[in-house]
């Protein structure tokens, strides 16, 4: 019946454990919304092959003829058999309405599971904002100074739980990070929230979920969860404001960043950069990603993204800023130092 | 072949002017559509209404009740000049229908001179808010259709006016009378969510 | 002698009619045609073309999706390719399509000669062909719509979408609802009015209560679309209203509110008719009464209102209060019975009938599997927790080209060679017709099953490149060599109808043995469908011996006179004449045209929309001599 069995499995498997699948959960709602699934999967399966046994057997039985029934003079099988008829029918609706009962009530109970409402004290809670095309990503905290602002990259503790606070800053985005969560959509003007916890350590992608215009695709970010302790090493460090550049070149390089429209639209801490267009980059050398998870964090792909962005990521909001020659290599060792 | 049963049906009436005929039926559906226009932008006033505290918003004068309160009589007196056209269709009578259409034009005007000093009098656009947005969306849609109406009814007294006209023509004018009917009915509802709204329903302020 | 003068004066009476009822020729008399064989025909042949740029959008698509990081089509252009081939898909083709059936078939099958409003309809469908090459005209002028076929605000708003393509998108949307509306209007009017004496409620063939129901679901759904695209999007557009601004108070998510009240209601718009021809394929072709006739109108009336309850299941990711998401999982789920309940009376007709294997049964067969997989997944996505993970992934878009093309397009195909002899007189090749089938089958479960996997696997939809390395790979490379086999399918179908339509066997009028009244009449049918109207007394009367046909006596012949039932019982109730052909529908939908194309540059537009269609349809009404017969 199915068709191409081996590459089916073939590609499930390779599916499966890519980085980015709600087929292999990570966190408690990714793991509920999994098993429901299974539920949904397996029902519909039974109900399928129902079908379509039948459907075989109405083409078997056309084969051997059912001379019995005088169906050529009155087009009507024998009244017996309609009432057989009948029985069946109203049987199999309502077990039908029986099955769909079941399937409200379980997926109400996973809603109810996995909704805001059931979250557990002592979370963290992180805000979420979309723009065009990236994240920006802020880390609240009752003492304002406590604060941590990055983009494209989220780092949560595991085992704790993490309330995402989304919103947009332009159009409808959606964030989505199939192996914790289904999604959510940030939308400008509202606040969406809902929890999501890591069990395991890990680096799991999520990517935006809604249309957002020409680079929806290349909307991505990572989150990445760590033990306890590491993400405290990591806040702490992030808290700090930006490293000064030790050596010439970086020092250079700052310069460069500085004099430049750079300042415009990104932020450094512990810079006169404070603009808000662009990611904040106080820490951007500890990033993995550029762009929104459009290209790995190295040099070499930092020099093409800052000389072209625009064939990096075509339409993207930064512009192709026009540099002096010799002022790119301190750039990037500027900002690959952004520890 | 001749075996062939007949139903004869020669002796029915040919084009009756009555809620029978296709043409009433249809035009009954489109005024379902139009209604469902009008009641989609109902639905929008209330959600628009729900997503802010105060309603109308700050600097929008309350809408003023009596102007369109007064209107209202004009309009519910066009319905007899209606109804009187469109007896005349199904009776053939040239003279009622022609002061039947007279009619219903002539209120009709009035009620629109009200509608003109009332709409005059916002101090709001279309661009100030959704607020503002939805009541000029709601008169707007409405007035087309009424004008739109007007105009058919206008067209329509010209042909009996002229003579031009057959069973056909009574029946556009009986249907035209059932158009009538359905504006001013759904400006019961328009007027109240537009003019009361704000007073029953716009706290805050 | 007494016979051989009868047939004289058959012979002369059928002169008489095809006098009075034939269509004017040329190209001046093409366009005032109003016949309903005619529109019905126009009908499916624009919308098959736009089937045809649809699917060609599709294989653009599909060719820059098989490979990662494939730079085939740039984003902009992937944007506009999806956002044109979803729009042409549903708007263009999937809906005027089942009304070109519809209009062709339902004068038939209730045994008349037009439908009720033959002006209506030649308008309907100008303004329908004027919308498609509207869309179609921004490819010259830089202003294709790349929003989705959504168009959600505010990226579809004027800050995010400059430019005119989501102008005309919406403006687009104007001319085909208005086009679906009139044939809604005209075809409640002649189900429910224009009726074979004796044809009861509870006579009335399958596929006619489904345009019935579906004709319902229009004027009741397409209201909506219209306020959502050309009163809230246009305006906030062209004049700054401020429907969706939050800044002044208006709200992104009405506009999607708005939409799906009408989006939702159209998937069954499209699928309604569908189910009708299935009725009345596997009636024929399993040669008994259809089992429970009664539970099928039913359910497809609860369809019908049920519809109407479930557009929130397309926005549960915005994050709804939860009482509501309980209820619209409830009621997204509950639809799965009227469906279940026609699936299984089907099953039941099927197992008890004797099976003629014919192409057409094949394509019945081969909705039912389709549909069924993709209802059960419609099952799965209703599940709000599931439909989080789902919801815009590629999961959907497997689910709905399951139930678009399983469950429209496959029974249409179906009905296409079922009522190719009535539309040709011709029959169509049931090898190639077999072949293509297969071939469509096959193509059609290779693009879209792997596709599950994708939307599970994390794939977005409306992405025009994803990176290597995700898993992807296998499955997008799948679904593109599906979507060429389809293609090949689809060249297979068109040769066949090429072939057959000239070369094809000779059809009598009932080649299959159908039941209802079409098969009365000459294939194709004569320009006043059958030579005396037919009255029936049961729900089959192609079955019974029609030489003891009771027939109506007592029309003119002189002019297009019908007679009117009434709604219940169909008595009789009166005579009534039917328009002639009438250039005033072009010229009208020429004059609304101008203004409305207008009307994406600014506003005031409108106004010469309004007066260009008040002076056309002053024209289109005004009385001509002999007034008794005009309209
Ligand atoms: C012909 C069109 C068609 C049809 C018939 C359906 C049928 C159904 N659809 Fe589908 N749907 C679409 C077209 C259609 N849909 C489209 C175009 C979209 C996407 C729009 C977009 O985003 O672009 C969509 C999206 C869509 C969503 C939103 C997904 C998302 O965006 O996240 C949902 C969610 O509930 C849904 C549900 C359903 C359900 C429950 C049915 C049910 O009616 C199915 C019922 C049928 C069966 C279940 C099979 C037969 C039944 C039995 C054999 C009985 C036994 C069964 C059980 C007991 C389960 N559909
Ligand atoms: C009835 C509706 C319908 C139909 C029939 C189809 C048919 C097909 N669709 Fe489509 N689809 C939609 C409705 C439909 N679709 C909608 C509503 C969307 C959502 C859009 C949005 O997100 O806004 C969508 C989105 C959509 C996507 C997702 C895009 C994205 O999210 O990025 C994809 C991707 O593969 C796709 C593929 C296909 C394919 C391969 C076919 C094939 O079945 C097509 C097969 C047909 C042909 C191949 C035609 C035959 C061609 C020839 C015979 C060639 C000869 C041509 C000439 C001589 C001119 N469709
Ligand atoms: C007009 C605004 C603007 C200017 C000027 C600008 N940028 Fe950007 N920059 C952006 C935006 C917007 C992004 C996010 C692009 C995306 O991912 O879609 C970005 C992204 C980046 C990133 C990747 C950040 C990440 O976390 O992915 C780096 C690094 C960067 N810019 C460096 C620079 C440098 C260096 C300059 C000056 C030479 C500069 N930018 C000038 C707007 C700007
Ligand atoms: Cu942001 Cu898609
Ligand atoms: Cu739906």
């Amino acid at each position: 019946m199915r068709r191409c069995t081996l590459p089916f499995l073939f590609f499930l498997a390779n599916i499966a454990f890519g980085q980015q699948s709600a087929l292999d959960p990570a966190g408690p709602q990714a793991g509920r919304i999994r098993s429901l699934e299974s539920l949904l999967f397996g029902i519909s399966v039974v109900i399928f092959v129902g079908v379509i046994g039948t459907l075989a057997v109405a083409l078997f039985r056309r084969r051997r003829g059912i001379q019995q029934e005088p169906l050529e003079s009155t087009h009507r099988p024998s009244a017996q058999t309609e009432r057989k008829l009948l029985v069946v029918v109203s049987s199999l609706s309502a077990v039908s309405l029986l099955i769909l009962f079941a399937l409200i009530v379980v997926s109400v109970v996973t809603g109810r599971e996995i909704s805001i409402k059931s979250l557990p004290r002592d979370s963290l809670v992180v805000e979420v904002t979309g723009n065009q095309w990236w994240w920006s990503v802020r880390y609240l905290d009752d003492n304002t100074q406590r604060i941590i602002v990055t983009a494209n990259e989220i780092h949560i503790p595991t085992g704790r739980p993490v309330v995402i606070k989304g919103t947009s800053h332009d159009v409808i985005h959606s964030f989505w990070v199939p192996n914790l969560h289904g999604k959510r959509d940030l939308i400008p003007s509202r606040v969406n929230t809902e929890w999501i916890q890591a069990d395991r350590p890990g680096r799991f992608r999520g990517q935006c979920a809604e249309f957002c215009g020409l680079q929806h695709a290349h909307m991505a970010f990572w989150v990445i969860a760590e033990p306890p302790a590491q993400f405290e090493a990591w806040r702490r460090q992030q808290l700090q404001p930006a490293a000064e550049p030790s050596d010439p070149v970086r020092l250079r390089g700052q310069q460069v960043f500085l004099n430049n429209a750079c300042v415009l639209c990104h932020t450094i801490q512990g810079t006169t950069a404070a603009g808000q267009n662009g990611p904040d980059l106080t820490h951007f050398g500890s990033r993995q990603t550029i762009a929104a998870g459009t290209l790995p964090n190295t040099i070499g792909n930092l020099g093409g993204w800052i000389t072209d962005p625009q064939t990096v990521k075509p339409g993207n909001h930064m512009p192709q800023v026009p540099l002096a020659p010799g002022d790119e290599q301190p750039l990037l060792a500027y900002l690959e130092g952004l520890k | 072949m001749t075996e062939a049963r007949v139903l004869y049906v020669g002796h029915l009436p040919d084009q009756e002017v009555s809620n029978h005929g296709p043409l009433w039926f249809g035009q009954v559906l489109l005024c379902c559509i139009e209604g469902m226009m009008l009641c989609m932008l109902i639905a929008i006033y209330f959600y628009l209404r729900l997503g802010v505290d105060v309603w109308p918003p700050p600097g929008t004068q309350l809408p003023s009740t009596p102007v369109p309160t007064l209107a209202l009589i004009p309009l519910l007196l066009s319905i007899v000049p209606t109804y009187i056209a469109s007896a005349g269709a199904k009776r053939n009578s040239r003279v009622l229908m022609l002061a039947g259409l007279a009619g219903n034009l002539l209120f009709a005007a009035v009620f629109l001179g009200f509608r003109y000093l009332e709409w005059r009098s916002f101090n709001f656009t279309w661009q100030t808010d959704a607020h503002g947005t939805i009541v000029w969306s709601i008169l707007f849609l409405h007035t087309f259709d009424l004008v739109a109406d007007l105009v058919m009814t206008f067209v329509l007294l010209v042909i009996i006016a002229i003579g031009r006209y057959g069973p056909k023509q009574r029946t556009g004018v009986h249907v035209d009378s059932v158009v009538w009917y359905f504006l001013v009915a759904i400006w019961l509802p328009l007027y109240a969510v537009i003019y009361w709204g704000p007073h029953v329903v716009g706290a805050g302020r | 002698m007494n016979s051989s003068k009868t047939q004289f004066a058959e012979l002369q009476q059928t002169d008489e009619l095809e006098q009075t009822w034939k269509e004017p020729k040329g190209f001046l008399g093409s366009l005032a045609v109003v016949g309903h064989k005619e529109i019905g025909k126009r009908y499916i042949v624009t919308a098959f073309i736009f089937l045809l740029l649809g699917g060609l959008e599709a294989l653009l698509m599909r060719l820059q999706l098989a490979f990662p990081e494939n730079t085939f089509l740039d984003p902009g252009r992937y944007n506009q390719i999806f956002t044109t081939h979803g729009t042409t898909m549903m708007f263009l083709f999937a809906v005027p399509v089942m009304e070109g059936m519809g209009i062709y078939l339902v004068p038939l099958m209730v045994g008349t000669r037009n439908v009720a409003f033959p002006r209506l309809n030649a308008f309907g469908y100008w303004m329908y062909l004027a919308g498609g090459l509207f869309l179609y005209a921004g490819t010259f002028f830089h202003a294709l719509p790349d929003a989705g076929w959504f168009a959600y605000p505010p990226l579809s708003g004027p800050q995010f979408s400059p430019g005119k393509g989501v102008d005309v998108w919406a403006q687009m949307i104007t001319f085909t609802e208005v086009s679906a509306l009139c044939v809604a209007v005209e075809l409640i009017v002649t189900i429910l009015r224009m009726r074979a004496p004796g044809m009861t409620l509870n006579r009335i063939p399958m596929f006619c209560w489904s345009m019935l129901v579906q004709s319902f679901m229009i004027i009741f759904a397409m209201p909506a679309v219209m306020i959502a695209s050309s009163v809230m999007l246009l305006n906030d557009r062209t004049i700054g209203t401020h429907f969706v601004n939050p800044a002044e108070g208006g709200d992104p998510l009405l506009y999607q509110h708005i939409f799906w009240f009408f989006g939702h209601p159209e998937v069954y718009i499209i699928f309604l008719p569908a189910l009708g021809m299935v009725s009345s394929m596997i009636e024929t072709f399993s040669r008994r009464h259809l089992f429970g006739y009664p539970a099928l109108v039913l359910a497809l009336v609860a369809n019908g209102f049920l519809a109407f309850g479930l557009w929130v299941h397309h926005m549960f990711a915005t994050g709804l209060p939860q009482v509501g998401e309980a209820y619209f999982t409830a009621a997204s789920m509950m639809i799965a019975i009227t469906s279940g309940v026609q699936i299984f009376c089907w099953l039941a007709t099927l197992c008890t009938g004797r099976l003629r294997t014919t192409t057409a049964l094949h394509f019945v067969f081969g909705f039912i599997f389709i549909f069924v997989l993709g209802g059960l997944t419609g099952v799965m996505v209703a599940s709000i927790p599931f439909d989080l993970q789902a919801h815009d992934t590629y999961f959907v878009v497997a689910h709905f080209h399951y139930v678009l093309i399983g469950g429209a397009l496959f029974p249409l195909f179906g009905g296409f060679h079922y009522w190719f002899p009535k539309f040709t007189g011709r029959l169509m090749d049931e090898r190639l017709g077999k072949c293509s089938f297969w071939i469509l089958f096959v193509g059609f479960n290779l693009t879209f099953f792997p596709m599950h996997f994708l939307g599970l696997g994390g794939m977005p939809r409306r992405v025009y490149t994803y990176s290597a390395g995700m898993g992807w790979e296998l499955p997008n490379l799948l679904a593109t060599v599906g979507a060429l086999t389809i293609a090949v399918g689809g060249i297979v179908f068109i040769a066949n109808v090429m072939r057959s339509r000239r070369h094809g066997e000779i059809a009598d009028p009932n080649p299959w043995e159908g039941a209802s009244l079409e098969w009365e009449a000459a294939s194709p049918p004569k320009s006043y469908n059958f030579p005396r109207l037919p009255a029936v007394d049961n729900l089959w009367p192609a079955w019974d011996d029609i030489s003891k046909r009771t027939v109506i006596e007592g029309l003119s012949d002189d002019r297009r006179e019908i007679l009117i039932t009434s709604l219940n019982a169909a008595e009789p109730h009166h005579r009534h004449t039917l328009p002639k052909p009438s250039i005033w529908p072009f010229v009208t939908t020429l004059g609304l045209g101008i203004g409305l194309t207008g009307s994406v540059i600014a506003f005031s537009w409108y106004y010469v929309a309004a007066a260009l269609g008040a002076i056309g349809f002053i024209g289109w009404f005004w009385p001509r001599r002999p007034l008794e017969f005009t309209s």
